[in-house]
């Protein structure tokens, strides 16, 4: 039986704790409603940007001699990029991009592909080295509050590996946001183009129904200024990078979602267990007065006894 | 003689940047300046840096500085995506310089042909454009 001062000590550690994820769900809060803005002013020109591609794309007729605009001709060694977060406590947000990154690669293993690990974020970063995958990028620091130089840099790393011919396909991992409730691992495919997420269906959430979007007309009427292949030198690398720069916020706002809901559970559990403990206790704190009654009643019944 | 009008929509990674009806629409394109009135033929166009105007009406236009980006239009709507675009009086004059000196002494200090020295070639571009457009000049 637990004496009632040290069920009073675990109430108290326990009420700590409580301020504490309190605080940090109130700061996962307050970043997490910027996080929101951010994401929500970069996606729609997120969507432009990606159907642009798909439309010239489709329209240039030859593909031009560019590198990044090479299909190599087998898909042996494989780029994953990861977006995780820099910091933990933030329920499984770090982990099931982990786990579909890493299941991911042992398919292409078995597959026979090779894969070369990129990772965004501090736990990224050391899950991988300590699981022994080599990283030939890491980029931490910035995953509270991405900015566009940051993705700028991963886009230009992967690109810069996809045109040397040391990848022949980069795929990405990352939470997208939902709600603070909800975040799903995405996966997407950035290069080779050919092959990109941006050419298959749109996914449902991106689809604007024809938003009154100037997009849809036939391709034959629509002109172009330079020619499509010459659009697409530039558009693509801006591709690619809003591409990164949308799944660095998208993962960010997931961050700090995640990390909301996983503290107040926390907060939520530590109450549930003050309230337990506060019973232990009172009932601890009876069992003593019940003992000491039980003492004095006996000690006087032996007196007069 | 008014223009019919039709609506342009501006949109950087940072949101938003304007949205309403114009006559016409002047930007330029990696081939040349542009005008554009309603009902015209679909198009998808590069932009370069230059001084975006917007004519509510004849002699009634809102300039933006607007960087590199592309234009598409279709349906009768234009779709502006810009890196970057402000209004004139938010620029700065003194910061303008100070980049553009930063993309000059890149370029120097870049290779022949590498991707840096494009890079700093096309910052060079958007901040003289820009500093012109700080200066009041078009």
């Amino acid at each position: 039986m637990q004496t009632q001062r040290d069920v009073q000590n675990r109430i108290g550690s326990i009420k700590n704790v409580e301020k504490i994820t309190r605080a940090m769900e109130m700061v996962a809060a307050a970043r997490l409603r910027r996080a929101e803005q951010r994401i929500e002013a970069l996606r729609p020109y997120a969507g432009a940007i990606r159907r642009m591609t798909r439309q010239a794309a489709e329209a240039a007729e030859n593909v031009p001699s560019l590198p990044i605009l090479q299909e190599h001709d087998e898909q042996r060694r494989v780029g994953l990029l990861l977006v995780t977060g820099d910091r933990g406590l933030a329920g499984a947000f770090n982990s099931q991009i982990l786990r579909a990154g890493l299941r991911a690669a042992s398919e292409h293993e078995s597959d026979g592909r090779s894969v070369v690990y990129y990772a965004s974020g501090r736990r990224g970063v050391s899950s991988l080295t300590f699981r022994g995958k080599e990283l030939a990028g890491r980029y931490v620091g910035f995953t509270d509050r991405p900015g566009y130089a940051n993705a700028r840099e991963i886009a230009e790393d992967l690109m810069a590996t996809y045109v040397d011919d040391e990848v022949d396909v980069v795929e990405i991992f990352y939470n997208g946001y939902i709600s603070p409730l909800r975040q799903v691992v995405r996966r997407e495919t950035l290069l080779p183009l050919q092959r990109a997420s941006v050419m298959g269906e749109e996914d449902e959430e991106e689809e604007e129904p024809d938003r009154d979007e100037p997009a849809h007309t036939h391709r034959a009427l629509v002109e172009y200024e330079p020619e499509p292949e010459e659009i697409l030198q530039r558009l693509v690398p801006d591709y690619v990078e809003i591409s990164v720069y949308r799944a660095l916020l998208e993962s960010t706002a997931s961050e700090h979602g995640a990390r909301m809901t996983a503290m107040r559970n926390a907060s939520e559990n530590a109450g549930e267990l003050i309230e337990d403990l506060t019973l232990e206790m009172n009932r601890a704190r009876q069992a003593e007065i019940t003992q000491e009654i039980l003492e004095v009643v006996a000690g006087a019944e032996g007196l007069t006894g | 003689m008014a223009h019919e009008k039709f609506p342009v929509e501006i949109l950087s990674p940072e949101g938003a940047v304007w949205s309403g009806e114009v006559e016409l629409l002047s930007t330029r394109t990696t081939t040349g300046s542009i005008g554009i009135l309603a009902n015209h033929t679909p198009l998808l166009a590069m932009l370069d840096p230059t001084e975006l105007r917007l004519y509510e009406s004849e002699n009634d236009y809102i300039k933006f500085a607007q960087a590199e980006g592309y234009l598409q239009v279709g349906g009768n709507r234009a779709l502006i995506l810009v890196e970057q675009a402000h209004p004139p009086e938010e620029l700065d004059a003194g910061d303008l310089r100070e980049k553009l000196q930063r993309a000059e002494s890149e370029i120097e200090s870049a290779d022949e042909d590498s991707e840096q020295g494009r890079m700093a070639a096309r910052d060079k571009d958007r901040w003289e454009t820009f500093l012109r457009i700080a200066e009041g000049g078009g």
